[in-house]
């Protein structure tokens, strides 16, 4: 009996380990694929999103900034202009509008809403500033406004 | 749903101990209790540290998961084995898991360790003298000091305290290595790189005089890449390869005992039933295991001799399968990854050569080990880190993780911005 259940479950029992080394390699992958995405963009005058999650801890595929200009969407929907695959994000989540060096945000009816350094927004759009802290889904972003319109 | 995806390898660790338990409480009748309790005990433990991890927000939450699979299939294998081994290596596992919450949290506390350059090797000396003066014997290495019930092996504390030291030394001289002077000899200027190699051959020299050759082969490799990747100095990395050859040439043509371990290296099949035993039995128990193995409790590992400790990839390979032994040199793979990973984003010097020191060990052990009981590479004994039976094994590699662990962290006081 026991030489049965044995034999049966040394199968299972391999797949479990190979399904955490899996889990753990994929994380890993995620990891560098972006490392080398993050390394294209160089320094810009543009205003940018920086992330500020520690990237391995999230499970997918997200970049290390984001550059802004004219009009952008971020959500889980494809056709967005930042599309991440956060679970707590809605399909359109919000939009980010950058114009005459002035960025704003606005929701755009999303479930879980937006906090900007810590309070929650309401239907109107926000002028950011830089250094600003926002929270979107489990995404944690810092607003770089660019050289621009520091002066 | 959050909660699901961000623990899944944890869930996945958890149903490798229900089910490793699980199938050892049928394994003999009658059945043992304490089994089931010893399964919960080490889901526990590793719940524990995770969750301690993950909410004291203590960087990197793949380090700990990678050692805690390890220790489970470790654990697993000696319940099978042998069950007091596998009870008692449970003991030691709690007591590596606390050590290694109390080494990062110490780690992090105290801004010491930087300092305290040559105070690594004077502890590392007393070690030596202690052991050489009261050790006892097992096994042919004089590497054992027994305090009451107690067994301690200095040489797994040893390895550490010298990646300490060589982390403050280059924290010391951090950008005037090849410049500075330590001290003069009459017009002879003794430069940092000279008492790097005299501590660390030091080191080498004392290992061998206590017959550990794995270990004295463990730390060279260390060191060496640590002066490989952290002094710009060519000349010396031949100096280096070439010392350590002829020492370990010297070692192979003068040391009766390294002789033997060579031929049987080369050919273990002319001396099966004398020498070349416990290596044939581990070629035997490797190939009986196939592709999954036996299955658990199933095969016959306790042909070969110490299979608990120096042999236990051995007996994984026979109940687990060649994909089980790949499945332990892969998770030693990505061990090493990310402690390299660790290591590459630390600007401070003295905390990215100890982590980088620290993951050599881990790596370099685990090849040691395996490449000897695959007869890749002559064997040694060390222990295979956190799968191996060995109280001293266990926790030292827990308290180095734990050091890598609050290096993953960043600087202490805050987290990360």
């Amino acid at each position: 009996m026991f030489e049965v259940i044995s034999s049966l479950l040394k199968y299972i029992f391999i797949t479990v380990i190979y399904l955490f080394i899996y889990a753990i390699i994929r994380m890993i992958y995620l990891d560098i694929r972006m490392t080398n995405a993050g390394r294209s963009s160089g320094s810009t005058d543009m205003p940018y999103l920086k992330l500020v999650n520690r990237r391995d801890d999230l499970d997918f595929k997200v970049e290390e900034s984001y550059m802004l200009a004219g009009r952008l969407t971020i959500g889980r929907a494809q056709g967005n202009g930042i599309t991440v695959a956060d679970p707590f994000l809605s399909g359109k989540h919000a939009a980010f509008t950058c114009k005459d060096g002035v960025c704003t945000i606005e929701d755009l009816k999303s479930t879980n809403g937006i906090l900007v350094n810590g309070s929650k927004l309401t239907e109107a759009p926000v002028a950011l500033s830089d250094g600003d802290r926002i929270h979107i889904g489990q995404l944690d972003f810092l607003f770089v406004a660019g050289r621009r319109d520091k002066k | 749903m959050k909660a699901v995806r961000r623990l899944r390898p944890v869930i996945l660790i958890i149903l490798v101990n229900i089910i490793g338990f699980g199938l050892l409480y049928f394994y003999k009748k009658p059945y043992d209790n304490y089994i089931l309790l010893a399964g919960l005990a080490a889901i526990f433990l590793i719940g524990l540290g995770y969750s301690v991890i993950k909410f004291a927000k203590l960087g990197d939450g793949y380090l700990f998961l990678i050692a805690g699979m390890l220790s489970s299939m470790g654990i697993i294998m000696l319940y099978r084995l042998d069950r007091d081994l596998g009870f008692k290596q449970i003991v030691w596992f709690a007591a590596g898991i606390m050590l290694f919450l109390v080494s990062c949290l110490l780690f992090r506390r105290f801004r010491i360790w930087e300092r305290l350059v040559y105070c690594y090797p004077l502890a590392s000396l007393l070690l030596f003298a202690v052991t050489l003066f009261f050790g006892r014997s097992i096994k042919g290495a004089k590497n054992w000091i027994i305090i009451g019930q107690f067994s301690i092996q200095p040489s797994e504390v040893i390895k550490i305290l010298f990646v300490f030291f060589v982390a403050a030394f280059f924290k010391l001289y951090e950008g005037k290595f090849s410049e500075a002077e330590v001290f003069r000899i009459g017009k002879l200027a003794v430069r940092p790189v000279h008492v790097l190699m005299a501590v660390s051959f030091l080191h080498l020299g004392f290992m061998v005089i206590q017959q550990e050759w794995g270990t004295a082969l463990m730390i060279f490799l260390v060191y060496f890449m640590l002066f490989y990747v952290f002094v710009n100095d060519r000349l010396y990395l031949i100096i280096n390869a070439v010392l350590a050859s002829a020492g370990g040439l010297a070692g192979v043509f003068l040391v009766n005992h390294i002789k033997i371990r060579v031929d049987t290296w080369l050919d273990p099949w002319k001396d099966i039933a004398g020498t070349g035993y416990q290596i044939t039995q581990s070629l035997f128990a490797i190939g009986a295991g196939g592709f999954f193995g036996t299955g658990l409790g199933l095969g016959r590992p306790d042909f070969i001799p110490e299979v608990e400790t120096d042999f236990i990839f051995s007996a994984i390979c026979e109940e687990m399968g060649i994909f089980g032994g790949v499945a332990v040199v892969l998770l030693y793979f990505i061990l090493t990854y990310r402690g390299i990973k660790i290591a590459l984003s630390i600007k401070d010097q003295f905390t990215k050569v100890l982590a980088f020191g620290i993951t050599l060990v881990f790596g370099f052990q685990a090849f040691v080990i395996v490449g000897g009981v695959i007869k890749l590479i002559p064997l040694s004994g060390v222990t295979l880190p956190f799968i191996s039976y060995g109280g001293s094994s266990l926790v030292v590699s827990f308290i180095a993780l734990g050091i890598l662990q609050a290096v993953s962290a960043g600087p202490s006081g805050k987290g990360e911005t």
